[in-house]
Formats: structure tokens, sequence, C-alpha cells
């Protein structure tokens, strides 16, 4: 009883209440093309959240969650597409795909230390770009793969329209926000930290460093594919140029920019780059310049991101 | 089929020795100040553009834009890690994510400053074909493996011979004891980043004329030459060097024999086979 | 016999760090090694722990041969050590770096329920408790090395290897930690190998001393009867008692 009194009274309960009413909401506030947006924020959102559990909690740096939302994305709809699956089904086929994926390649590269993983995973992101762009009998290469089916009606729910699809990603976000939180927070989240603050002394105490990190590296990519195989589904159309390291890149500079180690402080990240990127619509470069710039910013004066940012400008007011 | 083989041979030595360049001051920078020096790709971006608006905009001749090229590397090289390297000393993980910021940064300014679209950079040398007995090649692709090894010559008698080289050596091996013997680890840091973004920018300009110039132009060269650093051993000069014309001989015999298509995948395969059966490379202390 | 080890040699570069060492420890000792710097005290602690592999010999623990196994499985085998420059998680609070430890030791299944009581009953064992939501960074260094050593402790090994604890302390903290430490071998029946490079705490402390010079074993025996040999005195004691 008391525990719920606190819990009421508590600010951050009525942020977050506040956040989920307007998001429960948002669809009948806003046009459908803010919808729209936000549907590709959340998409974001996850793989973002995800890859603060990789870099944040398990201090590893990787530089391919683009790759791997392609992957669940590209798979997805291959199955759907190519072996007529229902896309119940493709969806968590495709996840399985990223996860093996995943596993195969940080096997390796996370046995040794430095930066050998991230130079790795930079190239992984190139790769699966080459995969894309060349294999036409696949993926239609250049030309895109068209005629992605949407999800299946369920109960009457019809989940081409952009509003019942929403429902649906907001489930599936705030599905794998609330487990990623668990997960940080779980015994298994305290073996991640024990990797980030010193390997070798995590190592004496008899924990199984690279296998944490693989954990990890797996859990990141395999959120980062669903996300993928729901964004193939919405959009419906994929094109290899969507997942080029460059996607990779904006995932690095969502995490950093909301500030790592939080899973929320991402969340906020990826919103607040995601809307200023369309803002920006008009000058394609010019944002990518400019959210470069931000983050060199950040990373020399204010490592701890935005949610840094906020409690330094709290500090000052007190 | 000779002359194919031939060929081909001389495009994956002028490939290799463009990835060799890059990885030389590659592997010196990150086994001394441990970064993988990522901006190093938009550095050579930044290099051909010099050289390719000294040629078309100022019309002074190609080997002055060399010059310039040169100039633009290593200036923006030390730049690059006075200004943003530097105050991250002693944290990797940010230099690291800043070096992947600056690439990012470096090719979108590319984009927007000079839009997407290729442009050729002339030379004098590209128009000179040499002939071996019913074999041609054009003098600049001669001149790229010259210059290359003239250069490897150059860097290793810099760091064998010379006080300097040792320094960098010490400062390699053991950089507290060095800086204990009165060595400035400052300058010593200063001298290799100059010295990479000086080879990166040579290879640019040396390879330009022969591809052409566009904001892209860095990434690919870029990733193999950090594969060739893994591939070759850490810190290695010799593996750096004979790693990169080996990758650039894989690559150009694997488009004809295996997938062209692929190409640029080779070097994501060989940094796999790498890191499970030879971590430490082929010429890795460990 | 916990431990054995045979002809264990390590190189690095031209320098024999360790030099056909051969030791054997017996369950519930507390045996000292001593030497002077670079004498490969370090060296062997890491050789036995499995961070660096040995060129030659081998390691067996309770009769099983560890030499080649990781680090971690030479950890949940029984061997814990601690690190001669303090090793610990920074932005961990006390409780937490504990509580890791744990967690290490019974699993990712063990709910709070179980661990928590460990956890405390370690912090109160090592005075540890009014700093138990203190993140580690912000101690001062004996503090820091006292909480990787109850971090060592809740793993409950079987063996504790530690080097040089006592550095930097004063008489009566070292005397504080040798009641400390005869407690953890006597109560806990943990046996332990100590380095350190307070003699007088060594001779206290340990049943048994060996004396390692440029990689050798050249001594090895009770404390007064070590004490008393004239090369240990020759290289090492010499030297010390000139501080002393």
């Amino acid at each position: 009883m008391l525990k719920i009194t606190h819990f009421l009274k508590s600010k951050k309960t009525w942020f977050y209440i506040l956040i989920s009413l307007l998001l429960i909401a948002l669809p009948f506030m806003v046009s459908e093309y803010i919808t729209y947006v936000v549907v590709l924020t959340l998409f974001y959102a996850m793989i973002v959240s995800s890859y603060d559990l990789l870099l944040g909690y398990a201090g590893q740096l990787s530089f391919c969650q683009g790759a791997f939302y392609g992957i669940g994305a590209y798979a997805s709809a291959l199955f759907s597409i190519k072996a007529g699956f229902p896309v119940y089904l493709s969806i968590p086929l495709s996840v399985v795909i990223t996860a093996l994926v995943a596993a195969g390649v940080g096997y390796p590269a996370l046995r040794l230390r430095g930066a050998y993983f991230a130079v790795t995973t930079f190239f992984l992101a190139h790769f699966v770009y080459l995969i894309f762009l060349n294999e036409v009998w696949l993926t239609n290469g250049p030309l895109g793969l068209r005629g992605i089916k949407p999800l299946e009606a369920l109960g009457g729910i019809d989940f081409s329209s952009t509003t019942n699809y929403y429902y649906l990603v907001l489930v599936c976000f705030a599905a794998s926000i609330y487990i990623l939180y668990r997960t940080a927070n779980s015994n298994l989240g305290k073996m991640f930290i024990s990797v980030r603050e010193d390997e070798d002394l995590a190592e004496s105490f008899g924990i199984n460093t690279s296998l944490y990190k693989l954990v990890a590296f797996v859990i990141s990519a395999l959120v980062a594919g669903i996300a993928g195989g729901l964004f193939a589904h919405f959009f419906r159309l994929l094109h290899p140029s969507t997942f080029t390291w460059l996607t990779s890149e904006m995932v690095v500079i969502m995490t950093l920019v909301g500030g790592i180690g939080t899973i929320f402080g991402p969340l906020i990240g990826a919103s607040v780059v995601m809307f200023i990127l369309e803002f920006l619509r008009f000058a394609p470069e010019l944002r990518f310049v400019i959210w470069a710039v931000a983050l060199i910013i950040i990373l020399i004066y204010e490592p701890r991101g935005l949610v840094g940012l906020v409690e330094r400008i709290r500090r000052v007011k007190r | 089929m000779i002359e194919t083989i031939l060929a081909q041979l001389v495009n994956g030595l002028v490939i290799g020795a463009v990835y060799s360049l890059i990885a030389v001051g590659l592997t010196l920078i990150w086994s001394i100040a441990d970064i993988p020096d990522f901006a190093q790709g938009g550095i050579y971006t930044f290099a051909a553009f010099a050289a390719y608006f000294t040629v078309t905009l100022l019309h002074f001749p190609y080997f002055f834009s060399l010059v310039v090229a040169v100039i633009t590397g290593t200036l923006l090289s030390v730049t690059i890690e006075k200004v943003c390297y530097r105050p991250l000393r002693g944290s990797p993980f940010s230099q690291l994510l800043v070096a992947i910021a600056l690439f990012f940064l470096l090719a979108n300014l590319a984009i927007f400053l000079w839009t997407p679209k290729a442009k050729i950079l002339p030379s004098p040398l590209e128009g000179i074909i040499l002939n071996f007995a019913g074999f041609s090649v054009s003098l600049q692709r001669i001149t790229v493996i010259a210059a290359a090894f003239a250069l490897f010559i150059a860097v290793n008698f810099l760091l064998k011979r010379t006080k300097l080289g040792k320094a960098i050596r010490a400062t390699a091996q053991d950089p507290e004891t060095a800086t204990l013997m009165g060595i400035n680890r400052d300058f010593i840091y200063t001298v290799i980043f100059a010295l990479g973004g000086c080879l990166t920018a040579i290879a640019a300009a040396l390879i330009a004329p022969l591809y052409a110039v566009y904001p892209e132009m860095g990434t690919l060269p870029l990733l193999k030459a950090l594969v060739v650093v893994v591939f070759g051993g850490m810190g290695s000069f010799i593996g750096a060097l004979a790693g990169g014309f080996l990758l650039g001989l894989i690559e150009t015999f694997g488009a004809i024999y295996v997938s062209v298509a692929y190409q640029h995948g080779f070097a994501f395969i060989i940094l796999i086979l790498t890191l499970i059966f030879k971590p430490g490379g082929l010429f890795g202390r460990s | 016999m916990i431990l054995e080890v045979n002809g264990l040699t390590k190189h690095f570069g031209g320098v024999r760090a360790v030099d056909n060492l051969n030791l054997v420890i017996n369950q519930g000792e507390i045996v000292g090694m001593i030497g002077p710097n670079g004498a490969g005290k370090t060296t062997t602690f890491n050789l036995i722990t499995g961070i660096l592999k040995p060129d030659s010999g081998t390691v067996k623990f309770k009769g099983e041969n560890i030499t080649n196994l990781k680090p971690f499985q030479i950890a949940r085998r029984g061997i814990v050590r601690t690190f001669q420059i303090v090793k610990y998680f920074p932005n961990v609070t006390v409780f937490d770096h504990i509580y890791i430890g744990a967690i290490a030791k019974n699993g990712l299944r063990a709910d709070r329920k179980t661990l928590e009581p460990m956890v405390n009953e370690t912090l109160q064992f090592l005075h540890l408790k009014d700093k138990k939501n203190v993140l580690v960074k912000s101690l001062t260094i004996p503090f820091k090395k006292r909480v990787e050593l109850a971090t060592s402790l809740v793993l409950k090994p079987k063996l504790l290897l530690l080097d040089e604890l006592m550095a930097g302390l004063n008489p009566a903290e070292i005397d504080e930690y040798l009641e400390l430490l005869r407690k953890i071998n006597r109560e806990l029946g943990i046996t332990m190998i100590v380095v350190e490079h307070v003699m007088k705490a060594v001779m206290r402390l340990c049943q048994r001393i060996i004396v390692l010079h440029f990689g050798r074993k050249i001594a090895e025996g009770p404390p007064e009867e070590v004490s008393r040999n004239p090369e240990v005195v020759r290289v090492y004691l010499g030297e010390g008692a000139k501080y002393a």
C-alpha cells in the first residue's frame, strides 16, 4: 500500500503516464503523416534502446544495428513473398536469422579486446548492404523489393491502415522496452555491467565475459530484427539504400545524443533526432553534417548526452 | 590470356599500393595512439578533392596538385588529432566514436559541398601508355606502384634509422617508459598523425586519375585498410605492406574468378577468418 | 595438497620472468611469497589464474590440470585473486560490486532473496556496511582493496591469491588486516598465497615462506628458517632491512 502511494506521488510516474496517454491518443490528435513519422520513430526507438543494452550496459561499441534492421526487414519480406509464409510466421523467422548472423559474426570478433569488434561490425554493415544490392535474384537489387504483403487482418482489425498498424507497433515497442528494461536491471544486466566496468576483473571473478558480450550483442540484434520485420510490412517497399552504414551511424548518434546506460535516454535521443531530421528534409546532407558535429561536441563536452545535459541544467538551477 | 593476367596483376598491385599506403599510417596510429582512425577515410576524400580543384580550378599541373593534396591531408590529420582526439586521450571508447563521427561528418560534408557526383581528375601520366612486348600499361599505374615503394623505403628508413623513428618505436612499445626517457608523447602523436595523413593523401591523389573523385570514395579504401591492419598484425609495418598488396591481388583476381559483385566483400571474409584462426594477424606479436 | 605447480616457465622477450618454478600448497595453509621487485611473484599469480599462458610447465588444482583453462574457468574452480594495482568496478555501489560476485558464484537464476543475505554477511565481515550505497570509485584506495577482497570472499574461493593487499597501510591497519586474514583462513577454511612487501607482516602471518629471485625459487621454509638463509639475506632481506 505504501509502495502504491509512493508510486503515485512520484513525478516520474505521472510523466510516464502522461507520455503513455499521449502516445495512445496520438492518431486522433495529429495528421496521418505525423503518425507515420511516429511509427518510423518507434522502430528507431526499439533499435536504439536495444543498442543501449549493448553499448551502455555491456560497454561494447558496434556499428551494425542498421544491418540487423535490414536483415530483419529483407528476411521477413522474402519469407512472405518467396515462401508465401504468413507475416505472423515470417517476422519470427527473420528474427531468428538476424540472431544467427549476429552470433556468427560476434563470436570470433568478441573474443578479442579493443576495437576489433567495432571494426568488424562496421564491415558487417557494409557487407550486408552489398548483399542487398547485388543478390538481384533474391532482393531485386537496386530496384528495391516491392509487393510486400501487409500484416494479415486479425480478429477483424485491418493492419493495412496506418492507425491500426501504429497501435500494433506501439504494443511491440512497449513490450520490447519493458523487456529490455527488466533485462538491464536483472542479474544478466549486472553481468553486462561487470564486463563494461572491467573485463579482467569480471573474468577473475569467474564471469564468462565473452559469453555475456555475445548475449548482449545478440539481444540488440534481435530487437533490431523485430523492428526490421515490422518495418518491411509497414513500408512494403525495401531499398538497399535504407540500410547503408549511414543508418547504423544514425543509431549510434541517437543513442549518444540521448545518453547511454539508461534504456530511456536513447528513446529521447531517437525522438529528438528523428523529428529534427524530418524538419530538415529540405537539406538532406546538411542534417547529417549537423548531427555529426553535434555528436563530436557531445562526446568531448558532455559524454552523458541529453540526460547528462538535463541533469547539469537542474544542478545549475538549484 | 597472359595479357589479362598481367593486366590484372598490375591492377591488383595498384589497388594494393593504395591499401598499403593507408594501412601503414593506420597501423602506426592504431598501435600507438590506440585509435582505429576512421577519419583517414574522410582525409582521403578531402585530399583527392584538393588535388582536383588545384588542377581544374587553379589550372596548376597535376604534380603540383599532389603537393597540395599532401599538405591538405597532413594538416587535416594533425588538426583532427589536436582538436578531437587529444581532449579524449585515455578514453579509447570515446575516441573511437569521435573517429567514426568524423568519418561520417567528412563524407556528408563532401556531399553537401560538392554533390555526390563523380568528377574526373586529369593526369598527363594517364595518357602515356608504355608497351612491354605487346602488353601495355599506363604510366599512371606504374607511378602509383613505384611511388608507393619509394614511400615505403622512406618510411622504413624513418622508423628504423632515424632518432625520431626510434622515439616512435619506443613509444609504441612502452609509452610510460618512453615518456620517462624524455620523449614528448604529444610530439610523437603529431608526427604519426601527420605521417598517416600524408600517406593517405598521396594514395588518394595518385589513384584519383584512374578512377574518379567523389565524396564516398574514401569509404571502401578505409575499410580495406583497417582489415589490412588486422590481417597483417597490429603495429606491424611489414604486415601492413604485405597485407595491403595481398588484399589488392585477392580482390582483383577474386573479381575475375569468383564474383565481381563481392569484390568488396572478400576483405570481410578475410577479416573474419583472421579473427578466428590468427587473431594476432600474419606478422603479429602473439 | 590443493595446488601443485610443476616446471612453470614464462619468458618476456629475452627475460625469464618465471623460471622452472615448482610449488606445492597444502589445504589450509597461509603461504607467503616474497622477493625483490621483478622476482616473478605477480607473473606467477597471472600464470596460476590463467591471465598469462606459460611457455612450459603445468598447474594442477585439486588434482586437475588447469594450465590451459581461461581465467573465468579457473576462478569458477575456486582460485580467486586480488590485483597488485587494485581493480574494481568504478561506477557501481559497494553493494552491487559484491552482488555481482554473488551472481557470478550462484548463477543468473539465483534470486535476490538468496543473494542479498550473502552480500550483507560479507559486508558485515569486512566492516563495509556503512559504505554499502557508496560508489566504489569514490572510496579511498584501502577501501577499494577491501571491496575487491569482499567480492573475492563472496565467491567462496578454495584458494585465495593476495597480491600486495597491505601495501600503503599504516601499522595499525596492517595489524587489523593480519587478524582479518587469519580469521578468513580459520573460519572460512580458505587457503592463501600472500605476496607482500611488508616483511614483518608476512613473517607474522605465514606458516611457510617461498622466496623468489629472478623467477627462480631460492628458498622455502618456515619464516625463521628463511630469514636466516644466507642467500635470502643477501638478495632480499639485506635490502629490505635498510627500509625497515
